[in-house]
């Protein structure tokens, strides 16, 4: 039940309001006719509030929704699917203002508001859009209490200040929500948004692709070690192998989750990686690497792969052993696969390869004359590669020989497979930043890399660099390094923080921003169910069902507890102001031995005392007459000149009268 | 039905216990009820599905929204149970009327200590009256009923009620304030058989039509009680004091309104009588009321005309 149909002034510029702040954080994923729709329908809502323009009828109504519905599709291509839906409902946001009449219309639309706030969170997790989003919700509660209140009455600021305070009273409840309300797996799959534009690695790779993403800054993963981490030379992060050379692009062959033959040896590698969505659904890690996450597989060529894409921040364990040994033997299948070639072209690299092969019988002696050729001949390690074009493998080696990680593995392999030894491209990142607190290694779209591994039909699968023959500081120290010469790196962003890592305070202003990030998606983005089974157990030990039910009740509890005293002020309860100054007046004279008796009123009380106290008698009848002022006459007197008056008389009392001393 | 009558008297009775009638009730945790509004559920409804975007998104923002306007709504029970605990009703009477108008009952809300804001006041299914109510002040508030029996209307428990501040809850009480109006019968216009008003045993039946003038008797001095239509004003701006014009024919000859010389049933009578009460006392005549459980003498002015309506408001009924 509403006091009256109307919407007040209050809800209605508050719903204004809401509306711009709910949209601002979509604006990036939305078309631009909605901004349009958004201003129209405001000044038609204004202009109806004014009385200068008429409600929608039905036709209008019908028409504005066709159109928007039209224009979401042309927009999107299609009705249903996350992005459109989200822009339809948007749309019907913005429609429902105009159509609102009574204060049920105003509910609808606070609570769709509140939906398009949710909406948005599956486009951005940051801390920044968590902070915005106080905002609009902030106006939306607030728009919630004008509709509660009577008429024109409200003001706008109060009511804001109103809905402030309660949800800052509802923080500290909400975060013992946030930690302790159980955390399950998807109930069912829904759609995710598909317009993320995510740069990363792809399941082919052509020298270009790496190219490109060595333009972004991007993070990729951190990887936080037990222990020390391991030089930078030896972080190969493995992402997937390429082994299909279709004469242009190397691509990635089927690969089944079969079981693969190893042998573990040396001392393992134990870490962490946090890695940011990507879509994809390969994860990354050192060789030989091991999880046990759930849902996560290691393919036969030792990368691993979850079930599902990662479409948002992941973290996994992982344990690695460096110096395993890789399938000691190839099945016929994967031999011919290993040395996959097309059936032409390559003319002089081929040749080359058939003379290798007969200077060098050993597997092992032909790849090290093949890096030591890469060293030997005037090889250049340059962002900035001539295009090459028909036959690109013969132009690199003997040609242009300008080119890097994906050039020089790409010909590798060829000359490898073309020399009858099975070979394979390794596509991931090479190296990483150290990330504070020393442990960390945190790895961007620029340090992606590609490398070579052969197969010994003793040894297994070995991994060679042939990038560190040319550029050994690309491995050792990273790309910035590498083609500090050509001031290639990151020349499309002159704004990256990563260009400016010489400064000291700015480089330790990234890093604290990148920890903060870190610690966000660490202990936000990432709280799901692992890590709050984590949680539980590491703060209410093993058994912590029933200890969880009880931490709950009692932090419940005792927050409820001291928000209602908070509120409710139950000491004061019982008297108002005035009552209280006049039983402290009813005091003072009782210790001048005048008591009140039953039934005698405050008039005739304060008459009496009048009489009796002559001396004082206008400051007696000065508080009384205040006070029936106040009580009787309804004339509202603040308490402070009530209370001053008491002081007055106070003062003009002597402590205690001689011989009439009351106990 | 009868389990509904049953529960609506036990009901009541532990209402009576709860809050018993006083003309001056201060609402305390005793007295104030709450439970979510419509649309309070509507916004749990809200909130689930909330939740459920963020379970099948496994999205941590959106458990947190959904968490902070969970909390939102545990923290405004507080708020909305404060918005009524603290207020003082206090029954500030009300005026008689006549049958079919609108009665108005004075009810003064006052403030201990803190605002009030949007208190809703009134007898279901009549709708509410809204009111806000500043900090330590006092607000005076009409609440109209339509009368529909003439006798004392006692309304019964006053709802007091609010929503505010976000409307998701709905506090309550259900208050005794004692209020209590009386209403007259409806007055009906009609010709009226005449009694003498001094025992006599002749009785003229004759129509009393229009106001006759009287014979003007002379001046005497002002008394309490004497009508102001009858000050000789002119006597009065000349400096002679305030004089009353005396007519002959009113000490001379009373009316008798008497409930047995009519016809038709008690209500017709008595609309009637009411009628001449008000007919009589405006042309300033003095009248005796004659009913078959009280007599009240000739006599003339406000008092008198009060003392007959409320004699006839209140005929055959238990007080």
């Amino acid at each position: 039940m509403t006091p009256t149909p109307g919407i007040p002034r209050a809800a209605l510029s508050w719903l204004l309001v809401a509306q711009a702040l709910v949209i601002v954080p979509h604006l990036g994923h939305l078309p631009i006719w909605i901004v349009l729709l958004w201003l129209g329908c405001a000044l038609w809502r204004i202009q109806i509030f004014r009385m200068r323009a008429a409600y929608p009828n039905a036709l209008v109504k019908i028409v504005l929704m066709l159109i928007a519905g039209f224009a979401v599709y042309q927009s999107r291509g299609r009705l249903i699917g996350l992005d459109a839906g989200v822009v339809l409902l948007v749309a019907a946001f913005i429609l429902k203002l105009v159509e609102m009449r009574s204060r049920r219309d105003a509910l609808v639309l606070i609570f769709l508001g509140f939906f398009v706030v949710v909406t948005a969170y599956l486009f951005e997790t940051g801390p920044g859009i968590a902070l915005f989003s106080l905002l609009p919700v902030a106006v939306l509660l607030a728009a919630m209490i004008g509709l509660q209140s009577e008429g024109q009455a409200a003001k706008p600021w109060p009511t804001l200040r109103l809905a402030g305070g309660i949800m800052l009273q509802a923080l500290p409840l909400m975060l013992l929500l946030f930690v302790f309300f159980p955390r399950m797996g998807p109930l069912w799959s829904l759609p995710t948004p598909s317009d993320r534009g995510k740069t990363g690695l792809s399941e082919s790779m052509s020298p270009n692709d790496i190219a490109e993403l060595s333009r972004s800054d991007e993070l990729v993963f951190r990887a936080t070690f037990a222990g020390t981490p391991p030089p930078r030379a030896e972080l190969y992060w493995r992402a997937m192998t390429l082994e299909h050379f279709d004469g242009r692009r190397w691509s990635q062959a089927a690969t089944p989750a079969s079981r693969v033959d190893w042998q573990k040896r040396g001392e393992p590698l134990r870490y962490s990686v946090l890695m940011q969505p990507s879509e994809q659904a390969w994860l990354f890690a050192l060789d030989v690497a091991e999880s046990d996450e759930a849902g996560v597989y290691r393919m036969s060529d030792y990368r691993l792969q979850r079930e599902r894409p990662i479409d948002r921040p992941l973290l996994y364990d992982v344990i690695s052993w460096p110096e395993a040994v890789r399938d000691s033997s190839l099945s016929p299948w994967q031999l011919r696969r290993a040395l996959q070639l097309p059936s032409q072209g390559e003319a002089r690299s081929r040749l080359w390869a058939q003379q290798l092969r007969k200077a060098y019988p050993e597997p092992e002696a032909l790849v090290n004359e093949v890096l030591a050729n890469f060293n030997r001949e005037p090889f250049v390690y340059t962002l900035r590669p001539p295009v090459l074009g028909e036959n690109a493998i013969d132009t690199f080696l003997f040609d242009t020989r300008r080119g890097f990680c994906a050039h020089y593995a790409g010909a590798m392999v060829f000359v490898l497979r073309a020399a009858g030894i099975p070979a394979r491209v390794v596509a991931g990142y090479q190296g990483g930043e150290p990330g504070p607190g020393a442990r960390t290694v945190q790895v961007r779209q620029f340090d992606a890399h590609a490398w070579v591994e052969y197969w010994h039909p003793q040894r297994g699968w070995i991994s060679v660099d042939p990038t560190f023959q040319v550029a050994p500081e690309r491995i050792e120290l990273g790309l910035e390094a590498a083609v500090a010469e050509e001031q290639s790196f990151l020349e499309d962003s002159p704004f990256s923080p990563l260009r400016y890592r010489q400064y000291g305070w700015l480089n330790q202003l990234r890093l604290a921003l990148d920890e903060l990030d870190h610690g966000w998606q660490n202990w936000v983005l990432n709280y799901q169910a692992t890590q709050q089974q984590g949680l539980f157990e590491r703060l209410l030990g093993k058994d912590f069902q029933w200890r969880l039910v009880l931490a709950l009740l009692i932090g419940g509890g005792l927050f409820l507890g001291a928000l209602a005293l908070l509120l409710l002020k139950p000491w004061r309860d019982g008297l108002d102001p005035a009552q209280r100054l006049h039983a402290q007046f009813e005091r003072i004279l009782a210790r001048q031995g005048l008591r009140r008796l039953p039934g005698e009123g405050a008039r005739s009380f304060a008459d009496r005392a009048a009489r009796e106290l002559p001396a004082q008698a206008a400051q007696i009848r000065a508080f009384s007459g205040l006070y029936q002022a106040q009580c009787y006459a309804g004339r509202s007197v603040a308490p402070s000149v009530l209370r001053h008056s008491l002081k007055r008389l106070r003062r003009a009392l002597p402590w205690r009268l001689p011989g009439r001393g009351g106990k | 039905m009868i389990l509904e009558r049953l529960f609506q008297a036990r009901w009541q009775r532990w209402l009576e216990r709860r809050i018993p009638p006083a003309s001056r009730v201060r609402l305390d945790n005793r007295r104030v009820f709450i439970l979510p509004s419509r649309v309070g559920l509507a916004f749990g409804g809200a909130l689930i599905l909330m939740l459920l975007a963020a379970i099948n998104y496994q999205n941590s923002l959106a458990y947190g929204l959904t968490f902070l306007l969970g909390s939102v709504f545990i923290v405004t029970i507080l708020h909305t149970y404060r918005n009524l605990a603290g207020l003082g009703l206090q029954a500030a009477g009300g005026a008689p009327v006549f049958l079919g108008e609108q009665a108005c009952l004075r009810v003064r809300l006052q403030s201990e200590a803190r605002e009030h804001r949007s208190v809703a006041l009134g007898w279901p299914p009549q709708p509410l009256q809204w009111f806000d109510v500043a900090a330590q002040g006092a607000c005076d508030c009409e609440l109209s009923l339509p009368t529909r029996r003439r006798g004392w209307l006692r309304p019964g428990r006053l709802r007091v009620e609010s929503c505010f501040p976000l409307g998701l809850l709905r506090a309550w009480s259900w208050v005794d304030l004692e209020l209590k109006v009386l209403v007259y019968p409806k007055p009906i216009p009609g010709d009226l058989p005449l009694s003498s008003g001094h025992s006599d045993e002749e009785e003229e039946g004759q129509a009393a039509r229009g106001r006759g003038v009287d014979d003007f008797q002379g001046l005497r001095d002002f008394q309490p009680g004497d009508s102001r239509r009858r000050l000789h004003w002119k006597a009065f701006s000349k400096g002679q004091g305030l004089l009353v014009k005396d007519f002959a024919a009113l000490t001379g000859r009373d009316l008798c309104l008497d409930f047995e010389a009519l016809g038709g049933d008690v209500e017709q009578r008595l609309s009637l009588l009411c009628h001449w009460v008000l007919e009589l006392s405006r042309g300033e005549r003095p009248f005796a009321l004659r009913l078959p459980d009280a007599q009240l003498p000739a006599d003339i002015g406000d008092a008198h005309r009060d003392a007959c309506l409320r004699r006839l408001a209140l005929y055959g009924l238990v007080e």
